[in-house]
């Protein structure tokens, strides 16, 4: 743990950190993040996402600031408004959707070339979501498929993970709480401190 | 997975299944949501391999694998996915033609059959089966009296009969035998079929089948009673069928039929209300938007009106296997997909090619619309079973532009040209009506002027004894003056330099003429330099050495010293020597 987060754990305070949720639709996205917020927040029905929904939700040293993107075609191009305030960005992928891995791919292609995100060193954790359904691709394939061996200049991870039943979201949670970009842990001094 | 695809960067390659074993076209292919969850289906009638109906499958793709399958009863040539009744959810039945028949099938479990009615039978065909039945006459005589109705009759035989006739002669005892109790019965088969909304205009509208017959009919189906709605008689048999707007309202068949005619009939129906006749076979017929685009065996893509106005054409690089439209409403796109024999596929907006997508083999088949949960996908079948999804990319911005080179749009942009005023259009008038007159009268003028101008010139060489010349390049000019009775004469040449402010240096005067009547003191005369806007006068005597009274032309030329071509020219007409030697 480093300095500022035993001072901010003395403190009582929470580092606060913008995480934008990405994926195509129906991929689980808000599924996830329904699965990551405290059991009586979460909601039961889950319907498709119209331009994006903002969430917050604490975990033992982060508090997060979710951004759920809609990933219908028609509201992808909202993503990059969102790339500026970012500090994290979690890529979930439809593992059981073979056919449109190539649209995930051009979507994290798009992703990685954008200015605002191409120069920043933000990590990126990637969700091979529905891993539970009988055909879907493993971690490794899915990996593979998109090429993810060729980010060389972000950290990066990627699990498998069953929203439904919560499998392999806190593996994935716990590397993010390791990674937030060390920029913004400084930018967060002066955002959090006035509170 | 990407180096079968040469393309312009526009799609993505989904999946490519080049065992897929799929023999199907256009006309048998078909998207729907299924399971009524938003994911698209692929609804394939495939033909199958061989002749054995076995081999002959209803297949249903989802995503990168076949979902389903079932055995068809009869070799398919036409599938439709439509919406029959109004139940939630919206799940659409299939239709599959095949033969006379339409197998409309709910969930994919079969739910009905639907026969097209008999056609009419020759009533003379009718008598000769009565008399075999009832023993009065031989199987020779049968077929004797068969084939003399099928030369004349204007009801076609039955297929019995026909199937009688084309026999061997030991076979015919046997084949009486065993049709002759039942009734002869003429059927057609189905050619082709479309999908017409009942009464709104809604994605998921209840619609009716609209089919094309072998026996140049289209029937109109309606889809819950599965009753005959309408019939039209065409002039051909139809093989493409357009259908757009709806039953109860107001609609528009468009039908390409196998006489090269394409056929537009509207809601009055009875017979068609526009023809379009093209110059060879219709292979794809397609609407984008209000017009059609029709490409044809001389590999050329046309655009008509709904109201069989041509409006343009293009020339294809291939032939055209064949065609399909490219809606995607939500970016306001419609373009037409044509595949080629030489394994490519173009997409067309109006006639700009906008979009060349390569493909392994060539394409039998092409379907765009949704699949799994992307709307722009676009599959294919390959002549060698191959099945083919690509993804329209996201980004992709068509330019209405065409992106072979060719003439530049400004060419096409219509001039605002001015309203025609009563003085343009009566003149007009007088000119169509006097056309003849008014160009006689022109002629005359002409020559007239022509003549004027030829007397004039004439007239001004004749009476001018100081001819006058100047050439184009130096800014000279010169005439020349003759003095004197003869048989000396001076002769005087004027030279000026009417440059603005340059001087001419080294010119020099020679003459040309005939020595056995002149001569010539000075036959070269240096010329000191030319100030600009002074008159230099040059003399020189001449001396006519005959006494017969004729006189002659001599040639002046004014050169440069480093010019062989002289600058000036000028002929001098010398008066005839008056005075004695
Ligand atoms: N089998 C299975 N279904 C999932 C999983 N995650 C999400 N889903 C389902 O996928 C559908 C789309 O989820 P949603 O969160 O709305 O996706 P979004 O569009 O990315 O926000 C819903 O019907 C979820 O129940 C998973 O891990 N396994
Ligand atoms: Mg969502």
């Amino acid at each position: 743990m480093g300095l500022f987060d035993k001072l901010a754990g003395w403190l009582g305070f929470k580092k606060e950190v913008n995480v934008l949720c990405l994926g195509l639709d129906n991929s689980g996205k808000t599924t996830i993040i329904n699965k990551l917020k405290p059991s009586h927040a979460q909601a039961q029905d889950i319907v498709p996402t119209i331009g994006f929904s903002i969430e917050k939700f604490k975990t033992s040293s982060l508090s997060f600031t979710v951004f759920d993107m809609s990933g219908q075609g028609r509201y992808r191009n909202l993503w990059e408004h969102y790339y500026k305030s970012g500090q994290a960005v979690i890529f979930v992928i439809d593992s059981a959707d073979k056919l449109r891995m190539v649209v995930a791919k051009e979507e994290l292609d798009t992703l990685l070339n954008h200015p605002d995100i191409k120069h920043k060193r933000i990590p990126i954790l990637f969700l091979a979501n529905k891993m539970d359904v009988r055909d879907a691709l493993s971690s490794v394939k899915v990996s593979q498929l998109l090429c993810l061996d060729n980010i060389k200049d972000k950290p990066w991870h990627i699990c498998a993970t069953d929203a439904l039943k919560g499998d392999g979201l806190q593996e994935g949670v716990e590397w993010l709480q390791g990674n937030p970009s060390r920029v913004c842990a400084s930018m967060c001094v002066c955002v959090c401190l006035p509170n | 997975m990407s180096e079968w695809s040469g393309d312009d960067g526009k799609w993505l390659d989904a999946h490519y299944d080049p065992v897929a074993g799929l023999r199907t076209f256009t006309s048998c292919m078909a998207l729907a949501d299924l399971s009524g969850d938003g994911d698209g289906r692929l609804v394939v009638a495939d033909l199958g391999g061989g002749a054995s109906a076995a081999s002959m499958k209803l297949k249903v793709y989802g995503g990168t694998a076949l979902s389903s399958e079932s055995v068809l009863l009869d070799l398919p040539c036409g599938l439709v996915a439509f919406f029959m009744d109004l139940h939630e959810p919206r799940i659409p039945a299939v239709a599959v033609a095949s033969g006379p028949c339409v197998y409309v099938y709910k969930n994919l479990r079969p739910y009905f059959k639907f026969t097209l009615p008999g056609l009419d039978v020759n009533t003379l065909e009718q008598d000769v089966w009565q008399e075999a039945r009832d023993g009065h006459i031989d199987p020779p005589a049968i077929k004797e009296m068969l084939e003399s109705l099928r030369k004349k009759a204007d009801i076609p035989l039955s297929v019995r009969s026909l199937h009688f006739l084309s026999l061997d002669d030991e076979h015919l005892e046997d084949f009486v035998q065993l049709h002759k109790q039942q009734p002869i019965k003429r059927q057609t088969v189905i050619t082709c079929m479309g999908t017409l909304k009942k009464s709104t205009a809604d994605e998921d509208g209840v619609s009716c089948l609209v089919i094309g017959t072998e026996s140049a009919h289209l029937y109109v189906l309606d889809p819950e009673a599965f009753v005959i709605l309408a019939k039209v008689a065409l002039p051909a048999p139809p093989t493409m069928l357009d259908v757009t707007g709806q039953f109860d309202v107001e609609f528009r068949i468009t039908a390409a039929c196998r006489n090269g005619n394409i056929y537009i009939l509207r809601r009055d129906l009875d017979k068609p209300k526009y023809c379009v006749e093209l110059s060879s076979h219709p292979v794809g017929l397609v609407r984008v938007g209000k017009n059609m685009v029709v490409g044809t065996t001389d590999q050329n893509l046309q655009g008509f009106t709904q109201k069989g106005k041509k409006l343009w054409k293009v020339v294809l690089p291939a032939p055209i296997c064949t065609m399909a439209s490219m809606d995607l409403p939500a970016r306001g796109f419609h373009g037409v997909l044509v595949g080629l024999a030489n394994c490519e596929v173009h997409l067309y907006k109006d006639k700009n090619l906008v979009s060349t997508i390569k493909t392994p083999d060539a394409v039998t088949a092409i379907c765009f619309g949704r699949y799994g949960r992307e709307d722009g996908t676009l599959i294919t079948t390959l002549k060698g079973g191959g099945l083919v999804v690509k993804i329209l990319k996201r980004t992709v911005e068509f330019q209405d532009r065409d992106s072979t080179p060719g003439p530049p749009a400004a060419q096409s942009i219509r001039l605002n040209v001015p309203k025609k005023t009563k003085l343009y259009v009566d003149q007009t008038l007088r000119e169509r009506e006097n056309g003849t007159a008014m160009h006689r009268a022109f002629q005359m003028d002409l020559i007239r002027l022509r003549l004027a101008a030829a007397k004039a010139y004439a007239k001004a060489l004749e009476s001018s004894l100081t001819p006058v010349s100047s050439g184009s390049g130096r800014s000279l000019k010169m005439n020349a003056v003759v003095q004197g009775l003869g048989p000396s004469f001076k002769l005087t040449l004027n030279i000026q330099n009417t440059a603005a402010c340059r001087p001419i240096l080294n010119l020099a005067v020679s003459f040309l003429y005939d020595q056995s009547l002149y001569r010539m003191r000075n036959p070269f005369l240096k010329i000191p330099l030319l100030v600009p806007g002074l008159v230099y006068p040059v003399q020189t005597l001449v001396e006519c050495t005959s006494d017969k009274g004729i006189s002659d032309i001599i040639k002046v030329f004014v050169l440069h010293e480093e010019q062989s071509t002289p600058l000036l020219t000028a002929h001098i007409n010398m008066p005839v020597s008056e005075g004695i030697n």
